[in-house]
């Protein structure tokens, strides 16, 4: 018969027991949770071809441009210098997929509100219709500011160029579609060297959600 | 006595002449509701096929560019020019709650007339507003006298 004050030891003694493996429990999760992290941390994929020249690497970036945005201001490559950007091709007269992915990219340019090195560059595939003037009032009224957000025209064949070429993006003319072409809804997301660093489906939420945290984690990298 | 009694027949009767009176009415009323049901249903399929990309699922459009159908007054006010742009489209400005818009709305002349009206009773129905069915053949004698066909 044991007294109660030893009683109280051996239940203590249990408690501690416990205690610890709690502890031990707790420690491998948070070390595999890290683990987990780090793992996920591995810098976003650089894509298109690229070359070895002596010991550098070179990677596709986007060639030479020069389009007229919707305050008639003239905007190219240096537009961007030091800045990460996010494209995309459209047109305004179009009903399919660009009302939608004009919703998401307003939740990409709300998003990014407080990042002055994020900006967007959206072209239009239709370039005879949609005049500076037009895209003047578009942007206007869907509340986007030029300095932050480019609705960009120019000469037909230079953006269905850079679309297929650089960005890897369908745009063309199709008489066949209802509204008169074809394109891809995908948003492109372009790092400070103007390196493609991610390509989303910019009518799918979800894919935009994931380019809203790569943009997040290409400003860390880019520091 | 036979005064009360006579009273009870005359209220009967008058009851079951009620109640007959009532019968079919409330069969109409059922079949009514069940006719609502498939207008509204085939209007939420075609809304989200022919109409949501720009209004948006819940009604609430985007910015100054796509004008709301939740609590419209131009809504309200115009049921019949609201008809005639689902299938012939509009263009030039709109006032919807005080707000201005002005942005071309293409139609969608491939629509019939009975897929008109549910679509129809289908956004006059929704995110809080009300309305009774559009049938079709409001719908018809409404498109049939838009102005630009
Ligand atoms: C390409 C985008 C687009 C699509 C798709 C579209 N609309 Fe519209 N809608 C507009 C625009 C823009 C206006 C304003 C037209 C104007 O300025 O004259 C408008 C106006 C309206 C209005 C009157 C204004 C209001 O908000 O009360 C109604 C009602 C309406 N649309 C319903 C529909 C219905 C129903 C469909 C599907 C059959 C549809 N729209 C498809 C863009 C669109």
């Amino acid at each position: 018969m044991l007294d109660t004050r030893s009683q109280t030891l051996i239940i203590r003694i249990n408690k501690l027991r416990q205690y610890q493996v709690n502890r031990l429990l707790l420690c491998t999760l948070t070390t595999l949770f890290l683990l987990s992290c780090q793992m996920n941390e591995k810098p976003l994929p650089i894509f298109g071809e690229r070359e070895v020249v002596g010991t550098d690497t070179v990677y596709h970036t986007i060639a030479p441009f020069a389009f007229v945005d919707q305050d008639s201001s003239l905007v190219t490559n240096e537009t961007f210098k030091d800045n990460i950007y996010v494209a995309d091709f459209f047109f305004t007269s179009c009903r399919t997929i660009c009302p939608i992915m004009k919703t998401q990219m307003l939740r990409v340019y709300n998003a990014t509100a407080e990042m002055p090195d994020v900006k967007i560059l959206s072209h239009t595939i239709d370039p005879e219709y949609d005049t500076v003037a037009l895209l003047h009032d578009f942007a206007n009224r869907l509340g986007a500011e030029s300095n932050r957000w480019h609705f960009v025209t120019g000469v037909k064949d230079s953006i269905y160029k850079i679309a297929q070429t650089s960005y890897f993006a369908t745009a063309m003319e199709d008489k066949s579609e209802p509204d008169g072409f074809i394109h891809s809804g995908a948003f492109l997301l372009l790092d400070k060297q103007q390196r493609i660093r991610g390509k989303y489906d910019g009518t799918k939420e979800e894919d935009v959600n994931r380019l809203i945290i790569d943009i997040k984690r290409l400003r860390r990298d880019e520091k | 006595m036979k005064s009360s009694r006579m009273l009870i027949f005359i209220l009967t009767s008058i009851l079951v002449w009620i109640v007959a009176a009532c019968v079919p009415d409330n069969q109409n009323k059922s079949e009514d509701s069940v006719k609502f049901q498939q207008y509204y249903v085939e209007g939420e399929r075609l809304y989200k096929v022919y109409c949501s990309n720009c209004h948006q699922s819940d009604g609430s459009g985007l910015g100054r560019l796509y004008p709301p159908l939740v609590r419209s007054d131009f809504m309200q006010k115009n049921l019949a020019e609201v008809i005639c742009l689902i299938k012939y489209g509009r263009k030039g400005e709109l006032w919807v709650n005080g707000v201005m818009y002005n942005q071309p709305m293409k139609g969608n002349p491939g629509l019939t007339e009975l897929e008109v009206a549910e679509i129809a009773t289908y956004i006059y129905n929704s995110w809080g507003n009300v309305h009774d069915r559009v049938e079709v053949a409001e719908a018809s004698s409404i498109l049939a006298a838009c102005p630009d066909r």
